[in-house]
């Protein structure tokens, strides 16, 4: 599944039409800034050829060309694992309720797949229309350490893989929101309430 | 109510502020008798630390009264007298069942951020940046102690607010360093940095068998602490070399462990690699400046220890792995797991072993700590400890 290119299709002739309209802006008049925007042309084009953009892997920005899903062309993947000390029947009963279950955003859930203590897998749409979809699996850790939940999400990013890797600089990608949702799973399930500072006194004005 | 608030580099203010209010379960509110400024503060002070935002309230040294409760803390009431301990724990997760409370998974919010930096994020501590939670601070009136049924130790009528306010963190953080050492009966233990880890972490290794301790510092006011009331042998590292000095003191195999109570802001003097570290450090090459760690890993006995007490923040340049390697050094370091040793230390304390309050130069108000930190910071009036009163 995990293919060398990891430019999305659509992104593709974006990267092909903005390639060939920098050259072609340089030629018309050329310039030392027409010939560095030229350049940036080149390495889109490249790219393009290529279906790789070497900036994704570091930054951990993962395509899926053939999804499991059928409506979703293509997807970015994430993969996150937290271990819980918690024994795995009482992790699986805390995900499984809804407001724990580690969605994206509040979209529209439907569960397809349960196998108790073990399993869960689910698609969440907006308006009728696939936003992501997303499956765990739960294992009991070596030595009695309690559960370790694997979480696969693949969502379909607005911007493409450029707009999947923009979210990531930005610091507020499905990533991200995925780490916190597990988290606050461990806090809520090993210690009974939530870490917090929102509401405690501040000099700030 | 008053707190101390970090406003930005060398700019703390001591401003009113809403009153702390439960907002967990397993919260505590202290009224705060007593709250003490650590060096490590003054990396914060000095703008060392990134996380730092306009406002934040400091301190992670205090002690007081316990006046309300959350609704899950049953080994608390008000009234009570406790010491609280700098790292925020919850006593649930992998780490704190091991006694690893500075690893603690889940109390630091910000989790995030410390793994941008460090892979892994350490615990929640008090009033230390938004990278470890953003929590507010001790040096204030009042402070929320969250996981208050892990953390605070109540203290016997019998002893002194000052006696048992560092329990809090320089009496452990200065046990560990030399525990973490390994010590052998016949060992020399050589101590970078005479503050008050340095003093604790030299009283800490006599007590775990040491027959020789070596402080090294040039503040005399120090060295003669450590001499006077620890029986150390001093070092002052602006009049002899170190290395050579400790060498020849240990027979010619160097300190069997060596302690570093300095961390990422050491000096040296008149040397090349100093004005290196420090021209890095201002250009933001180098988060922090290891002379003192350096030094100990060179000076260590083959096949010794190097113990790091002293805190480290992020990236250093010229670090002697070959020596490490080729010598069988071991670096046994860490924030301190502060509960693990609170109650063998407060034991310690009321056998008389170890008096911590030995260390204290000055007391003043809360409402003097601005003059606090600068006089801690250049070390005016032969100033070792301040122990601020609310």
């Amino acid at each position: 599944m995990a293919s060398k290119t990891n430019l999305m299709r659509a992104d593709r002739v974006g990267y092909v039409v903005g390639g060939i309209a920098l050259i072609a802006w340089a030629l018309r008049r050329p310039s030392w800034v027409r010939a560095g925007a030229a350049s940036v042309g080149g390495w889109l084009l490249y790219q393009a050829y290529t279906g790789r953009n070497p900036m994704f892997k570091p930054l951990g920005i993962r395509v899926n060309g053939a999804p499991a899903e059928v409506d979703a062309a293509e997807t970015i993947v994430v993969e996150e694992a937290i271990t819980i000390s918690r024994p795995r029947a009482e992790v699986y009963a805390f995900l499984q309720r809804g407001e724990n279950l580690p969605v994206l955003a509040d979209e529209a859930v439907q569960i397809t797949r349960e196998v108790e203590n073990a399993e869960l897998a689910w698609r969440a749409t907006r308006a009728d229309r696939l936003e992501h979809f997303g499956s765990l699996d739960l294992r009991d850790a070596p030595g009695g350490r309690g559960t370790i939940v694997s979480v696969r999400l693949e969502y379909v990013p607005s911007g493409g893989s450029l707009g999947a890797a923009i979210s990531h600089l930005m610091g507020r990608s499905p990533q991200r929101v995925l780490v916190d949702k597990l988290r606050r799973a461990r806090a809520l399930l090993e210690t009974g309430e939530l870490p917090t500072t929102a509401g405690q006194p501040t000099g700030r004005r | 109510m008053k707190a101390v608030c970090w406003h930005d580099k060398l700019d703390v203010r001591v401003e009113r502020v809403p009153d702390p209010v439960i907002l967990n379960p397993r919260d505590a509110i202290v009224r705060v008798r007593a709250t003490a400024i650590c060096g490590s503060d003054l990396h914060l002070y000095g703008g060392f630390v990134p996380g730092m935002v306009k406002g934040d309230i400091l301190g992670h040294e205090f002690m007081g009264e316990v006046v309300e409760v959350g609704s899950a803390v049953k080994n608390l009431q008000a009234g009570d007298r406790v010491v609280v301990p700098f790292p925020i724990a919850c006593g649930n997760c992998f780490f704190c069942q091991r006694e690893l409370y500075s690893l603690c998974e889940n109390s630091n919010p910000n989790a995030w951020m410390a793994e941008k930096l460090w892979g892994y994020s350490p615990c929640g501590i008090f009033g230390y940046s938004h990278l470890l939670g953003g929590y507010a601070g001790g040096q204030a009136e009042y402070a929320r102690v969250p996981f208050a049924d892990i953390g605070p130790i109540k203290v016997p009528d019998s002893l002194s607010d000052e006696q048992v306010l560092f329990l809090s963190d320089i009496l452990p953080t200065g046990f560990m360093a030399a525990e973490n050492c390994g010590i052998q009966p016949g060992d020399t233990v050589a101590v970078w940095g005479c503050g008050p880890v340095g003093q604790f972490a030299i009283a800490s290794a006599f007590l775990l068998g040491a027959e020789r301790v070596i402080a090294i510092d040039r503040f005399q006011e120090r060295l003669r602490l450590a001499a006077t009331a620890l029986d150390a042998e001093p070092v002052d590292y602006t009049e002899d070399n170190v290395l050579e000095l400790l060498k020849e003191m240990t027979g010619g195999r160097g300190p069997d462990a060596c302690i570093d109570a300095v961390g990422m802001e050491a000096h040296a003097h008149h040397s090349m690699a100093f004005a290196y570290d420090r021209v890095k450090q201002a250009m933001m090459l180098e988060t922090d400046r290891p002379v003192a760690l350096r030094e100990a890993i060179q000076a260590c006995r083959s096949g010794g220890t190097i113990s790091v007490a002293g805190v480290y923040g992020g990236m250093i340049d010229k670090f002697p792995a070959g020596t490490l390697m080729n010598r069988s050094l071991t670096i046994r370091t860490g924030q301190t797991h502060v509960q693990r040793y609170m109650r063998p230390l407060l034991e310690r304390i009321e056998k008389g072993e170890i008096d911590p309050s030995f260390v204290i130069t000055h007391r003043l108000a809360l409402d003097e700590a601005p003059l606090a930190y600068r006089m801690f910071r250049d070390k005016q009036d032969d100033c070792i400890k301040v122990v601020l009163k609310p």
